[in-house]
């Protein structure tokens, strides 16, 4: 009984962290997204600016993908440590 | 010259690897679940030395130091106090930073004299790049060149650990999160003392705080005290997570085979492994890629995070 409650609760955790991940995923998608629509317009208008604008588009593309690798790692947190947090 | 240095590199990528996939406990395989066996590879493995130990018998850590006082992220919970044991990850580090001397043991003199072989003209040209276009036009020249010998040596030591995660049977010691905290707490520490010894230690407290009005000039500078310390630990997460992922999306389809064929048989298994195996081939072949952008990233934000905390906007 309290075996197939625990079960429940783990199998719940895991769906959990797995909408988590996605969430995380779809937030990223469409900062990434933005950023890269906007470098590619600017480069099409600055063709001579290609090399500045992609590396600060990278960087502001590094700096989302953190914020959404913050999530990815607490989504991996509950099925690695799971009872723990 | 330029032969022994080749074989000085070729002996730093194939003695780690033979070291760390000889002197290691090996995972049992478990039918059931095809995954977990996988993923161990990801966890740092303890150097010992008697890897072929019966069950019941204890692995012997090649090298370990205790430290009494209160066990935290201990490596032998039954033992008292905190145990630092060799891992495969310290192996890989040694290994990065002893390649980064090798690398670039003819770069300097490439420099005065302009005579070099191939693998100095690209590393000068490398080092120069990182110089000229990504240091320099961030902090200026004058500030620059005194940071200059810290990320050049940052970003080649993360890049060589990244990159002698993707030799077969390699380990990724930037895919630890000790190791990539330990990397940011060294742009903290540059970020904090940097500010302090280049404005004065009360004026960097002071201008922490840009121009705000006095009634929330205490929220800003709780804002900005935590901000200090969420830029590092962001660059930990990022570089740790980043090279974590690449080999866990490549495992995972590797484990998909074994899933295959626990489910439908071998035939079945042995059919979708062109397909699967060259998914995972396309992210390894990205997983380069990150494994050069990553470094870059790290160096890069370490650049505007040290930047920011030495010369302040006013």
């Amino acid at each position: 009984m309290i075996q197939e409650t625990v079960d429940n609760a783990m199998g719940i955790a895991k769906m959990g962290a797995g909408l988590g991940a996605g969430l995380a995923v779809i937030g990223a998608g469409l900062g990434i997204g933005k950023i890269g629509g906007s470098s590619a317009d600017g480069i099409a208008r600055q063709p001579e600016a290609a090399a500045e604008i992609r590396g600060a588009s990278i960087i502001f593309a590094a700096l989302i993908e953190g914020v959404a690798l913050f999530a990815i790692v607490i989504a991996l947190l509950i099925i690695v440590l799971p009872g723990k947090l | 010259m330029s032969a022994i240095r080749y074989l000085l590199i070729a002996l730093l990528i194939l003695v780690p690897v033979w070291v760390g996939s000889t002197f290691v406990v090996h995972h049992d395989s478990d039918p059931s679940n095809p995954f977990l066996p996988l993923f161990e590879h990801l966890m740092p493995a303890t150097l010992v030395s008697n890897p072929h130990a019966e069950h019941g018998e204890v692995a012997h850590p090649m090298l370990a130091i205790t430290v009494p006082g209160p066990a935290a992220f201990d490596a032998v919970p039954e033992q008292a106090g905190t145990q630092f044991v060799l891992t495969n990850l310290q192996l890989f580090q040694i290994a990065a930073a002893l390649l980064v001397i090798v690398c670039f043991s003819g770069v300097p003199s490439y420099l005065r004299t302009g005579r070099g072989d191939r693998l100095t003209r690209m590393f000068a040209g490398f080092a120069l790049w990182l110089r000229d276009d990504v240091i320099y036009p961030a902090m200026g020249a004058k500030v620059g060149k005194k940071f200059l010998p810290y990320f050049l040596a940052l970003f080649f030591f993360i890049l060589f650990m990244n990159l002698l995660g993707l030799v077969p049977g390699g380990a990724t010691a930037t895919a630890s999160v000790f190791v990539t905290a330990g990397l940011a707490l060294l742009t903290l520490l540059m970020m904090v003392f940097g500010g302090m010894i280049a404005q004065g230690p009360l004026t960097y407290w002071k201008t922490l705080v840009p121009h705000v009005p006095i009634a929330i000039w205490p929220i800003m500078f709780v804002v900005e005290l935590v901000g200090i310390f969420v830029k590092p630990f962001a660059l930990m997460i990022r570089l740790f997570a980043n090279m974590t992922g690449g080999h866990m999306v490549v495992l995972s389809f590797m484990g998909l085979l074994f899933l295959v064929a626990n489910l439908a048989g071998t035939a079945w298994s042995w059919a979708s492994s062109p397909v699967l195996v060259g998914f995972a081939v396309f992210i390894m072949i990205i997983e380069a890629f990150v494994a050069l952008l990553q470094a870059y990233v790290f160096t890069m934000l370490s650049v505007l995070f040290i930047q920011a905390s030495v010369h302040p906007e006013h």
